[in-house]
């Protein structure tokens, strides 16, 4: 399971990085290309946070906050849903394929959506290989 | 919303006015009542391909800011945010700076209760520089001798010093290259009906102005300025209603063509490659007002090592920032010194957001 490629992943504090937290507690397996950067509230990622990712050298970015609803300050979630949407206009116009950029919605109990996330978003990230910018 | 042909009583700014100088009396009755503490109108230059804006406080230097003038626009929503904030104002606005000021009334950087917004339909500008050289090449005229433009029924018209008028085609003179701005010629919103009034030729008789009135306070305005002894108004034709708006249809229905044709033949990346990072498109776009506390200058995005910078880290930014209230002003594309398309990019992103909300009503996924 070596390879080079490096995915960025935001995880909300009370959700999606419980979710990490349960998924490594339980030893599940999954490619450990990820690097984890914990942030408070899905709610607080702007978009220029993905693109500088992005233009360091991530092949892919991963978002992780909790399910609709449950966003630890209310709405924070939802107004990241649809910051999401102009991310992945965006990448298009910049020659990034919108399937680099991914964002989920998993609880702190949901280590196997994690690791299945995880999973799948490599197996994209593989078959499109590395990111090469302009 | 009501229509009416308004007429100024005062022969001075009847005969200065491009129609029935409505406009400037009401510029004036809002001035000669203290209900406003100054205007913010349009002054010829050299001539009338350029017009700077100034801010006038006493109502006789109206005079020499009424007419038309159709060079490319002013920032006036910008000028208000950051001169005027605290001041009372009454302005003039072409439908982009409408939209800019509505964008900054959103951000809470104008107002709406300090502010008259007298709304001028628009056909569209020309920038200075090739408009003087479309009169001389398609007019075999020279340029210095123009004193009016006009688009009417899809041609370009120029009125020259010895009362004789000269026609083109749009259409003959946007094909190769001239004519409107390139925003212009895609910009779909050709009636201000956010500001208070909306004014026009369109559906006008000789020497009167057509005004659509938007709101309470618009109404105000022409009861105001009727009482005050500087307007006359009457009621407008049915048939001038309807030919009014069908021209109005005409001319969206030709921007939305210049649109499918544009938007897919830019290439974003090619067009990026030629930037020199000098931030004159932030600097002049009046949505971008925090770029003096600008993340692309914070030091986790200031890139001086790199040019090009990198597209994404850059105007990527920017985009993501903005371009979905951008007003397709077209300021950007004006001062760019590599001749990029920056409006059309931001343009085209902010209609591709705008029609995917349409579709999507934002279902959150
Ligand atoms: C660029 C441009 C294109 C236009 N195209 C159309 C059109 O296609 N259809 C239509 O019905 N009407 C159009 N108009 C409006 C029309 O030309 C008259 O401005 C309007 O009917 C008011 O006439 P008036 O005699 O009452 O105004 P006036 O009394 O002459 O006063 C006009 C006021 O507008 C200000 N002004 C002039 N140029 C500009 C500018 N570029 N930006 C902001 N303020 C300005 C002047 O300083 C003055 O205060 C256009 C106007 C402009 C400026
Ligand atoms: S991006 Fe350009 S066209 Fe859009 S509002 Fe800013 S200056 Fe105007
Ligand atoms: S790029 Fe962003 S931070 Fe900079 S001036 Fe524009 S909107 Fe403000
Ligand atoms: S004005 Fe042109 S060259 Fe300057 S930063 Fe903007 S796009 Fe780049
Ligand atoms: S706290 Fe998890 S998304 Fe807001």
């Amino acid at each position: 399971m070596s390879d080079d490629l490096k995915i960025v992943g935001l995880l909300c504090n009370w959700c999606c990085y419980g979710g990490a937290d349960t998924a490594g507690t339980a030893r599940m397996q999954y490619s450990p290309n990820i690097r984890i950067i914990r942030v408070m509230c899905s709610g607080r990622i702007n978009p220029s946070m993905i693109f500088k990712a992005f233009q360091e050298g991530a092949d892919g970015v991963f978002v992780g906050g909790c399910h609709i609803g449950d966003c630890h300050y209310d709405a924070g979630n939802y107004k990241w849903s649809r910051r999401s949407k102009i991310v992945e206009d965006i990448l298009e116009e910049f020659g990034i394929e919108k399937e680099r950029f991914r964002h989920e919605w998993i609880s702190a109990s949901e280590g196997e959506k994690f690791q299945r996330t995880m999973e799948e978003f490599h197996k994209t990230l593989t078959k499109l290989g590395p990111l090469e910018l302009e | 919303m009501s229509y009416v042909l308004a007429k100024s009583q005062n022969n001075e700014i009847l005969e200065a006015g491009e129609c029935g100088g409505a406009v400037t009396s009401i510029l004036k009755y809002l001035l000669d009542e203290g209900l406003v503490d100054g205007v913010l109108a349009l002054s010829p230059q050299d001539d009338v391909y350029d017009a700077f804006p100034v801010f006038v406080t006493d109502s006789e230097d109206l005079l020499k800011t009424a007419g038309s003038y159709h060079c490319a626009p002013t920032m006036i929503g910008d000028l208000v945010q950051k001169y005027f904030i605290d001041k009372k104002v009454a302005f003039t606005v072409k439908p982009c700076d409408m939209r800019a000021v509505e964008e900054l009334i959103t951000r809470h950087k104008i107002n709406r209760d300090n502010i008259y917004m007298i709304g001028l339909n628009c056909g569209g500008t020309v920038s200075p520089v090739s408009g003087r050289k479309m009169i001389d090449l398609f007019y075999e005229a020279n340029p210095d001798d123009v004193v009016s433009e006009e688009i009417d029924k899809g041609q370009f018209i120029i009125e020259l010093a010895d009362g004789s008028e000269e026609a083109v085609k749009i259409h003959d003179l946007e094909n190769e290259g001239y004519g409107r701005r390139n925003n212009c010629q895609r910009c779909d919103v050709k009636i201000p009906r956010k500001a208070n009034i909306a004014c026009g030729n369109w559906g006008a008789e000789d020497g009167w102005t057509f005004i659509e009135i938007n709101d309470e306070k618009g109404q105000e305005l022409i009861d105001g300025a009727k009482k005050a002894g500087i307007l006359e108004t009457k009621s407008p034709s049915d048939a001038a209603v309807e030919g009014r708006s069908k021209v109005e249809n005409i001319m969206i229905k030709m921007a939305k063509k210049n649109q499918d044709a544009t938007y897919p033949t830019v290439s974003e990346m090619t067009e990026w490659s030629r930037c020199i990072s000098c931030y004159a498109c932030r600097d002049v776009c009046p949505i971008c007002w925090c770029f003096e506390n600008c993340e692309l200058n914070k030091p986790y995005f200031k890139d001086e090592a790199n040019i090009p910078p990198v597209p994404i880290a850059f105007q990527g930014v920017r985009l993501s920032h903005m371009s979905f209230s951008c007003v397709d002003c077209g300021q950007c594309d004006d001062v760019c010194p590599m001749d990029i398309p920056v409006s059309l990019i931001f343009d085209k992103l902010q209609k591709k957001y705008y029609d995917r909300k349409k579709k999507q009503s934002y279902e959150v996924i």
